[in-house]
C-alpha cells in the first residue's frame, strides 16, 4: 500500500561542477558552480532557496559566499549516506512548513590538498583512521571494507575475478560517458587481475579514487515542481538502516550495511516490488560493495552476486542495469551524490549511451558514517521515479 | 621498523575505555560485561537489553578465533611502509565481542578464518599493546 508521502516531493534541479582529480578549485567554489547549475536547471533564483542542507562540515561559510538568504542552514554528517539523508531531511523540512525549496549541497576537493593531515602531509578520504584499530594499521577505507570482502569469499567462494567482473562492467559504462575518470578507457578482466594488490582481497581496480567536485540538488513539493520549467524526478520511497544493529548480533562483517529495514521502508512507502526497479545506482566505493548490495536487495540470492555479475546481470539489457554512469569506481566520487546524480539522469533520459530505455524507477543507495565502530555504516535507500 | 610509542589518544578518546588499557598494562584482557545478563561487550558499551548502569570491566579468557582479516600489501599511511605486508584481523573473542588485532608471528599467506588465537602483550613506551597470536605459532 503506497504511503501518503510517496511522490509528494521532487528533485527539481540538478547541478554539477566539473568532476575530476586535481582540479585546483576550492570546495566552496565547486559548491557555488553546482548550485548555480542546479538553479538554472530548475528555473529558480537564489532567493527561492529558503533552506540549505550541506554535507560538508566546512559549509557555514557558504551561505554568504553563495549570496543566499535562507530561513535555515545546517550541515549534517553520516558519511557517504549524507547526501541521500539530506534529501530526506529536506522533505521533512518542507513537510513541517520550514521551507518551500531546499538546496542539498556537496562540494569537496580531496585530491587538491584540502584534506591535510596533522603533520602537514596531504591525505585523502582513504587515510581515515579507525580508533584503536590504527594501532594495528587499520587505516583507510580499503582495509576496513576488505574485512567484509574476505568474509564473503570465505562463506560463498566469491573470487577476485567476480570482483573484477564488477570493475569491468562499470568501467564499460564510464568509458562511453564523457566527464568520468574512466571515459575512453575500458578495461578487461586481465587488467583487473594484473592490477596491484592494495589490501587483500582488494586490488587497485577494486577501489574507487577520490575526485574533486560539487553537486547540488534542489528539493520541493511535487505540486511546485509541476509549475517549474525544468524536468523533475519524484521521491517514491525512502528508508534507512544502521549497521550497528548487526554489530550487536555479530553479523556485521557478513553484511553490507543493514539494508533490510532500509529497503522494507522504501519499497513499502512506494508500494513497489523489486521487479519494478528499472535501474540500480548503488554506492560503490569498492567492487564487492556492488555484489553484496545486489544480494541484500534481492536481485540475486545470498552468495550469488559474483556469478550474477559475471553472467552479465548488471549490464545494459541484463537483469538490473547498475551504476550506469560508471559509479564511484569509474565515474567520479562525490560520495553519496554519485548514485543520486545518475538516478536523476536516467529518469530524465539523460543517460547517453548507457541510458536504460523507458527507465521509470531507479533504486539509489547511500552508505557511510559509523556508529562507534569501524564498518557500522548508515544505509539509505531512495526509490526515485520519473516525474509526471 | 618504527619503534612503538603509545600516546593516550591512540587508544582511548576519553576515560571510558581507560580501564581496558590499564588492564593490558597488567597483562590482563578485560571486557565490559553486563552484571544483569552476563553479556560481554568491547569496547565500553551499554548493554542493548539493560542499559549502561550495571556494566563492569571483567577479565576475559584472552582467547578467540579469526573472524575475518585483511592483508595490507601497500601502506596507506607512510608510517606503515616498512611493515607491509601486514595483517589486520577481526578476532571474535570467546566471550562474544569483536577485537581488531594484527597476528604477529604468522606469514600473511597462512592466515585463515577460523584459526584459534590467544592474546600476548607488547610493552612499549607509554603503555602496552595487546596482540592476538595464532595458536601454535
Amino acid at each position: 500500500m503506497r504511503s501518503d508521502v510517496s511522490g509528494r516531493y521532487s528533485l527539481v534541479g540538478l547541478g554539477l561542477s566539473e568532476q575530476g582529480r586535481n582540479l585546483g578549485i576550492a570546495p566552496r567554489e565547486l559548491r557555488r558552480v553546482a548550485l548555480e547549475a542546479a538553479l538554472a536547471d530548475a528555473g529558480l533564483a537564489p532567493k527561492d532557496i529558503d533552506g540549505v542542507i550541506g554535507s560538508s562540515s566546512d559549509m557555514f561559510e557558504d551561505i554568504r559566499y553563495l549570496g543566499l538568504a535562507p530561513k535555515f542552514a545546517y550541515t549534517m554528517q553520516t558519511g557517504g549516506a549524507t547526501p541521500a539523508w539530506s534529501i530526506i531531511n529536506a522533505m521533512g523540512a518542507i513537510a513541517t512548513g520550514q521551507a518551500d525549496v531546499v538546496a542539498c549541497i556537496y562540494g569537496a576537493a580531496p585530491t587538491g590538498g584540502y584534506l591535510r593531515r596533522a603533520d602537514g602531509s596531504v591525505g585523502g578520504y582513504g587515510n581515515f583512521g579507525f580508533g584503536y584499530g590504527s594501532l594495528y594499521g587499520l587505516i583507510g577505507a580499503p582495509g576496513a571494507h576488505a574485512l567484509h570482502a574476505r568474509r564473503h569469499m570465505d562463506r560463498y567462494g566469491t573470487t577476485s575475478r567476480h570482483f573484477g567482473a564488477v570493475a569491468v562492467d562499470l568501467r564499460a559504462n564510464a568509458a562511453v560517458r564523457p566527464g568520468t575518470i574512466g571515459y575512453g578507457q575500458p578495461i578487461t578482466i586481465d587488467d583487473h587481475q594484473a592490477s596491484r594488490p592494495i589490501v587483500d582481497p582488494l586490488r587497485l581496480l577494486d577501489c574507487c579514487r577520490d575526485t574533486d567536485g560539487g553537486v547540488a540538488v534542489l528539493v520541493c513539493s511535487t505540486d511546485r515542481a509541476r509549475d517549474l520549467p525544468g524536468r523533475h524526478v519524484t521521491v517514491l520511497g525512502a528508508g534507512t538502516g544502521h549497521q550497528i544493529r548487526n554489530w550487536w548480533t555479530g553479523e556485521m562483517y557478513d553484511l553490507h550495511d543493514d539494508i533490510a529495514p532500509a529497503a522494507t521502508t522504501a519499497f513499502g512507502q512506494a508500494g513497489l516490488e523489486l521487479s519494478d526497479v528499472d535501474v540500480a545506482e548503488l554506492y560503490d566505493p569498492f567492487t564487492f560493495s556492488v555484489i553484496m548490495q545486489l544480494e541484500a536487495y534481492g536481485f540475486c540470492g545470498p552468495g550469488e552476486g559474483g556469478p550474477f555479475v559475471e553472467a552479465g546481470g548488471i549490464r545494459g539489457g541484463g537483469t538490473i542495469p547498475t551504476n550506469t554512469g560508471g559509479g564511484q569506481l569509474s565515474g567520479f566520487y562525490c560520495t553519496g551524490f554519485t548514485p543520486i546524480v545518475e538516478g536523476i539522469r536516467q529518469l530524465r533520459g539523460d543517460g547517453g549511451a548507457t541510458q536504460v530505455d523507458g527507465a521509470e524507477v531507479a533504486l539509489v543507495s547511500g552508505h557511510g558514517g559509523h556508529g562507534g565502530v569501524q564498518g557500522s555504516s548508515t544505509h539509505v535507500t531512495l526509490l526515485l521515479g520519473a516525474g509526471q | 621498523m618504527t619503534p612503538r610509542r603509545l600516546l593516550p589518544a591512540d587508544v582511548a578518546p576519553d576515560d571510558l575505555d581507560r580501564p581496558f588499557w590499564e588492564g593490558v598494562e597488567q597483562h590482563r584482557f578485560l571486557v565490559h560485561r553486563c552484571r544483569t545478563c552476563g553479556r560481554s561487550y568491547w569496547p565500553a558499551s551499554s548493554c542493548v537489553d539493560h542499559g549502561g548502569a550495571n556494566m563492569e570491566w571483567t577479565e576475559a579468557s584472552g582467547r578467540g578465533q579469526v573472524h575475518t582479516f585483511a592483508v595490507y600489501r601497500q601502506a596507506v599511511d607512510p608510517a606503515w611502509a616498512d611493515r607491509v605486508p601486514y595483517v589486520v584481523a577481526v578476532v571474535r573473542l570467546d566471550e562474544g565481542p569483536f577485537f581488531h588485532s594484527d597476528l604477529p608471528g604468522i606469514p600473511v599467506d597462512d592466515v585463515a578464518i577460523g584459526q584459534l588465537v590467544h592474546v600476548e602483550y607488547e610493552d612499549v613506551e607509554g603503555g602496552t599493546i595487546p596482540h592476538f597470536v595464532v595458536d601454535g605459532r
